[in-house]
């Protein structure tokens, strides 16, 4: 009875999130200076010289208005938003590159944008983690205190940094990978994906030495702490083998704190993605939103931004519901 | 035969080395409940750890060793040097608080089992456990629990389970029941008084209640200023007390249907970090003469096993 009053606790704050967001996300572009009505009709005016009249050119402002869902009251584009946005999940057709919809925009960059960023996530996040049950249980272990200092080194350093270092290395001065990424499109063949792994591999990188650092450091100074806990003293006592007391005494009880940072990490991973995919030329959301706000193309904005919410909401859903795997003594709370 | 020999055991820190235990040297015989007694910081528990044998940073043994009474498979005596080996299959130990003694995300079975190296099969040790833990007083599923699905009293009795089940020689209790309100406490004292009946194992006891020490243990051992002072059988101790330190302990006890105040030993053990010369009491002795601040007592027989550290315990006799 509790595990489904704790369900729908966490699914009614999903909700509530994806509604501000997407209101938010309704209300913000508006204030932007660029109209794309006007930009677009500038341009007709511009190509067709003296040709069009005064009124054909009202109607063409009515005509689009209509087509960008931007006709009626404030109040009933809303409305008309919200319905489309949290239930048909469509935002109609890109206004930069009309007619095609934003959402086969959106379906052929969030695979790229996907698979990169969830692989380095999940790897930073194990490696990190790693390291730094290491070099916390180990304390003044040689290894482990090679490795906590690396990850302490990388820590601080910006991410477009690294991701340069790694490009003028790995891309300039031993072309070992491509300096933008060029995919063939084509059936997935196995040629394919290693194509794709040799394209993501500098991103990748980049992106999983920027995380390691966070985790090493998060993990060494949870598994130093709790190392000395009484029940981590008391296994010891009992004679529990050392690997035992690593990872089911410390790991289990120091990784607690480091699934919801995995869980904001994930959802913070569309901000990353906008300045990977600048640096790489990665095909990827990142990519999509810089091209639609650069463009004024509010659907598309609207498009990918809603997805970005949409994205950061659920993996904090899933987190919440996984957690009580995690710690036993939440679920009766 | 437990025999501690000439132990001590400093502790390192920045100001230098401190003797936390100096110089305790016994026989305890085997098969009793051995409870020990002092003020706070007088080194109880640093000497359980020297004879559990848990010796790392900060503390190490500058002198001494303590004889187990058991051999190896290869017959050579287990001293403290290879009492690791043993630990929960001959000497085990019970902490002062089972909330924090045990691990808050994983179910006591695997608690339970974690320890043995592929021993036997797991479901059979926990089939046997399951029996166990009945016996003690607890139903059967509790050991699927967490912690925290288990009330106090509960989970010390599941320490105590973990504690004798594997039928261990010695067992430390450190303030077993210190954390515990009065009713759980003496449950789970009687308890551990009915498991040693049985097993006939040894037991230490240490708590700062004297009357708990009175009801359950056979023979006393009184610590004071990292020393023992004075060592003997419980009822000896208790009627007739050699050390003057012992007898402010025990008429500091309150009995039933007495009306005036009871006062505690009036001012403070020395500070180990001092120049300690002479009898550690001294200071706080209402007998104290000038030999007493000068040269230090050793442990002596009075009576049978009755020992004490004291210039004048003819006084008393
Ligand atoms: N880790 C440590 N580092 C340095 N000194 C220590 C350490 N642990 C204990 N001591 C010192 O050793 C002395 C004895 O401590 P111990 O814990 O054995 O006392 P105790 O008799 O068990 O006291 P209590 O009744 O309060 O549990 C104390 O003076 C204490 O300050
Ligand atoms: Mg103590």
């Amino acid at each position: 009875m509790n595990l489904i009053k704790y369900i729908a606790g966490r699914v009614g704050v999903y909700l509530m999130v994806l509604f501000t967001g997407i209101t938010i996300i309704f209300f913000v572009p508006r204030f932007m200076p660029s109209d794309p009505v006007e930009g677009y009709i500038g341009r007709m005016v511009y190509q067709a010289g003296q040709t069009m009249s005064a009124e054909d050119v009202e109607q063409l402002r009515e005509s689009l208005r209509e087509l960008y869902g931007l006709k009626g009251s404030l109040l009933s584009q809303y409305i008309s938003f919200i319905r489309r946005a949290l239930i048909s999940w469509d935002f109609g057709p890109s206004l930069a590159g009309y007619p095609k919809p934003v959402s086969e925009y959106i379906a052929t960059a969030l695979p790229w944008t996907l698979g990169l960023l969830t692989t380095t996530t999940v790897l930073a996040w194990t490696l990190g983690n790693l390291v730094g049950l290491l070099a916390g249980f180990f304390h003044g272990n040689r290894i482990t205190t090679v490795l906590e200092v690396i990850g302490v080194i990388l820590y601080p350093i910006p991410y477009y940094i690294l991701a340069l270092v790694l490009i003028i290395l790995l891309a300039y001065v031993w072309p070992v990978f491509p300096l933008s990424t060029t995919i063939m499109p084509g059936a997935l063949t196995i040629r394919k994906l290693g194509e794709i792994f040799r394209n993501s591999f500098l991103p990748g990188m980049a992106l999983i030495l920027a995380g390691f650092g966070w985790n090493v450091l998060g993990m060494k100074a949870m598994a130093y702490a709790t190392k000395e806990e009484p029940f981590v003293t008391y296994a010891r006592l009992k004679g529990t083998p050392s690997f035992t007391i690593m990872f089911h005494y410390v790991f289990r009880n120091a990784m607690l704190p480091q699934i919801t940072a995995l869980a904001l990490h994930m959802g913070m991973i569309f901000n990353g993605a906008v300045l990977t995919e600048m640096l790489f030329s990665y095909p990827g959301v990142g990519s999509l939103i810089r091209y639609a706000i650069g463009n004024g193309d509010y659907n598309l904005i609207y498009g990918t931004l809603s997805l970005s919410i949409v994205a950061v909401a659920t993996a904090a859903l899933i987190v919440d519901l996984l957690y009580p795997l995690f710690d036993p003594r939440i679920r009766y709370r | 035969m437990i025999r501690l020999k000439n132990l001590v055991a400093k502790y390192t820190t920045v100001r230098g080395q401190v003797a936390a235990v100096d110089g305790v040297h016994l026989e305890v015989p085997d098969g009793i409940i051995l409870g020990v007694a002092g003020e706070s910081g007088c080194g109880k528990t640093t000497l359980m750890k020297v004879i559990y044998g848990d010796i790392g940073f900060p503390l190490s043994l500058a002198s001494g060793s303590v004889e187990y009474g058991f051999c190896t498979e290869r017959g050579e005596p287990v001293t403290t040097t290879n009492i690791r080996d043993y630990w929960f299959k001959r000497i085990s130990y019970i902490p002062q608080s089972s909330m924090s003694a045990l691990n808050p995300v994983i179910r006591i079975n695997r608690q339970f089992v974690d320890f043995r190296r592929n021993s036997k099969r797991e479901a059979d040790i926990l089939d046997r456990v399951r029996q166990y833990v009945q016996e003690l007083g607890l139903p059967a599923e509790a050991i699927d629990a967490y912690p925290h699905q288990l009330s106090g009293g509960m989970r010390q009795r599941i320490m105590v389970a973990m504690a004798t089940f594997f039928h261990p020689d010695i067992i430390l209790a450190d303030e077993p029941t210190t954390a515990l309100d009065v009713v759980v406490q003496k449950g789970i004292l009687l308890l551990l008084m009915n498991l040693q009946e049985k097993m006939k194992n040894t037991i230490f006891l240490v708590s700062h209640d004297m009357g708990v020490h009175y009801q359950i243990t056979h023979r006393m051992l009184i610590m004071y200023a990292a020393k023992a002072v004075e060592y003997g059988d419980t009822n000896a101790v208790f009627e007739r007390p050699l050390h003057p330190y012992t007898r402010l302990l025990i008429e500091s006890l309150p009995t039933i249907g007495d009306t005036q105040t009871r006062q505690g030993v009036a001012g403070r053990p020395p500070s180990l970090w001092s120049d300690l010369r002479g009898c550690r009491f001294a200071d706080r002795c209402p007998f104290a003469r000038e030999i007493c601040r000068m040269e230090e007592p050793q442990l002596r027989e009075y009576c049978a096993g009755h020992m004490a550290a004291c210039h004048f315990v003819d006084r008393f006799m």
